[in-house]
């Protein structure tokens, strides 16, 4: 394999997957390749997209948050607990002004994001564990605050932003758009997305350069619990309810969405445009394969076997720049 | 122990005989054409200088080196090892300077780790626990078998580990370093139990920097240099300026600069003190260090491996908290929370490890500019400025090849290291503190960095140069201290220095 091929195997990859996916199901149903269909699945990942963003951060400092999917949850329930919710709602609620709602669901998930950031930094517990003891956390809220009702009512705003719509766009599009530029703007053009990209690239160089670790990590943490939250409070706009589970699928997808989309496990590369990527592959094929006469069961072994050929393609790759820079001299 | 002394420089016959041993690495000779023989039932002590190539002799009997010219046998009959496993087998074991001691697991557990004794498949806990306080008590160790390796002192378990070795049926031990963690009192204790050892009639081959060690244990003592044996003498005979004279050569047979002559130290007494350390210590790694390192000046700090130097440059660099004592700079007191908070500070590190320092997969420019971009950049990066600061520095240090962009896993190791370097170089700090700034390098590389290090020092910067090889600090210093097992023992400012004296001291 030439050399530029094998040193761009973790962007080309995914896109030729992408296509691949974007030719068979364009091919095999009339109906997929249509202009609502694609406004479709963008809507479709538009949640799993802005926790993606955050997860992004994360996975690039050689990290994990598993805790994201249950943030979101607590987060998009929270919002809908301060909101006047109609008489039908057995819910001991605390109505507030619409802004005060949401500027308290995100002090609360940027907070829940602060405890990961300390349990990692301060405490030494590793970001697959704290972030799994988080996972019940933001579970346990979400039970407790609800418990076993379901909300409707969300503040205007949110509302608007979820599940409303600019002329054909859905405003939760834009967001995610937004979002994704704004996360690939600090990553690429911003000291401290340079940071993440060293504390993931050599995490002992970093440090050895006089960069602070534990602030870049935590604050890592802290972006990630941020999105997670926004995607909460959208979700619940989108999905029309707020209620506990609501959002379980999401931690496999946005983790997926990274991964699959070429960012390294062992952090240091990749980015949002692969986030990109791996969100369109994730959203064309949980579309596509709606569009096809398949087995609904077989689809979610077709998921898995995408997701573990994505991982291979990620060890692989970095198999070979190990290989690579211990040959060099 | 006299009788056995005379007996193993003589008549003892010879467990182990190697003959014109030929060892190298990619067209350079770590050995050549050595003869080494290990009598039954002797402590052989074996010096020699870094890269002298008792290392590698000693990997050749341990089948960690398997391709080599020359022969071996063992008790008479020719071997060769073609795998770690054959040497032992073949009854030769190792006990490294790093210890591979489980620590979570009992002592017991230690003593037979990979040969359990098992009844009815299940692990006989009884059998073990008698067994090994038996075995541990023939070797006149007294623990208890089911204290945990961790919570035991490291003299101690170093003490075990031998004793596993031995119980794994070793009859040729190899020590590697193994007084340089103990306190005087456990050196005593292990020299006990080496002589038992020796008693039963097993070989101890017996690997030390520190030569008062060696005489005082040996039987006999073999020199090293540069891939040559040099001399095997009873070491009754002989005391430690004979020792060093044959380790260092006086012949200047060799083309590099050997420092064998004298120094003169030009130590500026009269500089301000820009970092003092007060009874500095952490743990066990080194404690009671008191230091003023002053402007201009460039304070080398030699000692063998594991002497705590190491640890006290992480600790000046923040990595490490001391345990006690003070560090100020420039008169002010600082306690350093980070590494970042360090180089606040005006501290700058490189450590011994390039792999620790640089970013490999990343351009040099961005290499470069990681320590500042604090300077360059308060939000927003600017990529030109970072690559024109690289572009100098690739410039003044002759960085090859010069274009910033390289990823720096394409530069050789010498200019890595001028990279690492370049890293502190355009906002100086006040001090700059180097771990082994020259090992591994090729003697242009080496001066390269020489003159670096000197110009830094003539533009006010206080450096610190830590190093096991003496050449490095006499290379660069204008005053030495050396540390020995964590204290600085001796200091020489203002004189003139040889590397034997140096030996000497340390």
């Amino acid at each position: 394999m030439p050399a530029f091929l094998r040193s761009q195997m973790r962007n080309i990859a995914p896109f030729v997957t992408l296509i691949a996916l974007l030719v068979f199901f364009g091919v095999a149903s009339p109906s997929f390749a249509t202009f609502d269909n694609a406004a479709n699945i963008l809507t479709q990942i538009s949640v799993a997209g802005v926790i993606a963003v955050g997860l992004t951060f994360v996975i690039l400092c050689a990290e994990i948050d598993l805790s994201v999917a249950s943030v979101a949850n607590a987060t998009g329930i929270l919002v809908a607990y301060f909101t006047l919710q109609e008489n039908y709602v057995n819910i001991a609620n605390v109505p507030l002004p619409g802004v005060l709602a949401i500027v308290l669901a995100l002090v609360a998930c940027a907070f829940l994001g602060l405890v990961n950031a300390v349990g990692m930094t301060a405490i030494g517990i590793p970001s697959f564990i704290m972030t799994l003891a988080m996972m019940q956390i933001g579970a346990g809220m979400s039970a407790l605050l609800v418990r076993g009702q379901i909300a409707y009512a969300v503040p205007a705003a949110v509302a608007t932003l979820g599940a409303g719509r600019i002329g054909p766009i859905p405003w939760i599009v834009v967001v995610l758009a937004m979002f994704l530029l704004a996360g690939h703007v600090v990553l690429t053009y911003t000291r401290f997305g340079r940071y993440v990209y060293m504390v993931g690239g050599n995490r002992e160089a970093a440090e050895y350069s006089g960069v602070n670790v534990k602030l870049v990590l935590g604050a890592v943490m802290v972006i990630s619990a941020l999105c997670s939250g926004v995607a909460g409070m959208l979700g619940v706009a989108h999905f029309g309810s707020a209620q506990q589970n609501e959002f379980d699928g999401y931690l496999l997808d946005a983790i997926a969405a990274v991964v699959v989309g070429g960012t390294s496990l062992f952090g240091g590369r990749g980015g949002i445009g692969n986030t990109i990527i791996g969100l369109l592959i994730l959203g064309v094929l949980n579309n596509g394969l709606d569009h096809v006469e398949i087995d609904s069961f077989l689809k979610i072994l077709i998921r898995g076997l995408i997701l573990l050929a994505a991982l291979i393609i990620n060890v692989y790759v970095q198999a070979v720049r190990e290989s690579e820079r211990d040959g060099s001299p | 122990m006299p009788e056995a002394s005379t007996a193993a420089s003589g008549e003892a016959p010879a467990r182990l005989a190697m003959t014109g041993i030929t060892k190298s690495f990619g067209g350079v000779a770590a050995l050549r054409d050595v003869d080494f023989v290990l009598r039954a039932g002797e402590i052989h002590g074996l010096v020699g200088e870094n890269g002298a190539g008792k290392s590698t002799l000693m990997k050749i009997i341990a089948g960690v080196h398997t391709q080599y010219d020359g022969r071996m046998a063992l008790d008479g009959r020719e071997v060769h090892f073609r795998s770690t496993r054959d040497a032992l087998a073949a009854g030769i074991g190792m006990v490294h300077q790093e210890l591979s001691v489980v620590p979570d697991l009992t002592v017991a557990e230690n003593v037979y780790l990979g040969q359990q004794p098992t009844r009815g498949g299940v692990v006989d806990w009884r059998a073990m626990f008698e067994g090994a306080r038996e075995h541990l008590a023939s070797l006149g160790i007294d623990v208890d078998p089911k204290a945990r390796m961790g919570a035991l002192a490291i003299g101690l378990q170093q003490l075990i580990e031998l004793a596993r070795v031995l119980f794994s049926g070793a009859r040729i031990v190899i020590l590697d370093e193994p007084t340089s963690a103990l306190s005087p009192p456990e050196v005593q204790r292990l020299f006990e139990v080496l002589r038992g050892v020796r008693a039963s009639g097993r070989s101890i081959v017996f690997i030390s920097h520190f030569l008062d060690d060696v005489l005082a244990v040996s039987d006999t003592v073999t020199v090293f240099r540069n891939g040559r044996c040099i001399v095997s003498e009873a070491a009754a005979g002989v005391d430690k300026a004979w020792v060093i004279e044959r380790m260092i050569g006086r012949g200047h047979e060799e083309l590099e600069e050997s420092y064998t002559g004298n120094i003169k130290l030009d130590s500026k007494a009269s500089a301000p003190v820009v970092l003092a350390l007060r009874e500095l210590s952490a743990g066990r790694a080194f404690e009671g260090v008191s230091l003023d390192i002053r402007a201009g000046e460039v304070l080398g700090v030699y000692g063998f491996m594991g002497c705590g130097q190491i640890e006290l440059a992480r600790t000046l660099f923040g990595k490490l908290r001391p345990r006690g004592g003070t560090m100020s700079i420039e008169g002010r007191l600082v306690r350093l929370r980070s590494t970042a908070a360090a180089r606040r500070a005006g501290i700058a590190f490189v450590p011994e490890s390039r792999r620790s320092m640089l970013f490999y997969r990343e351009p040099v420019y961005k290499n470069v500019s990681i320590a500042v971009l604090g300077h360059i950049a308060r939000l927003w990066l600017r990529p030109s400025v970072e690559r024109d600061i690289a572009r100098r520095h690739a410039e003044t240090l002759s960085i090859r090849p010069p274009t910033v962009d390289t990823l720096l896993q394409s530069l050789s190791g010498g200019n890595q290291q001028k990279v690492a370097l370049a890293k502190w170089l355009t906002w100086p700090p006040k001090v700059l503190v180097l771990s082994e700034p020259t090992r591994g390098m090729d003697v242009g590389a080496k001066d390269d960095v020489v003159g670096i290090v000197r110009g830094l020092r003539d533009r006010g910067l206080a450096v610190v140069v830590m190093s096991t090889e003496p050449e490095t600090v006499l290379s660069l210093a204008d005053r030495i201290v050396v540390m020995k097992k964590g204290r600085i023992v001796r200091e020489f400012a203002d004189e003139s220095i040889s590397k034997d004296r140096l030996l000497e001291a340390a």
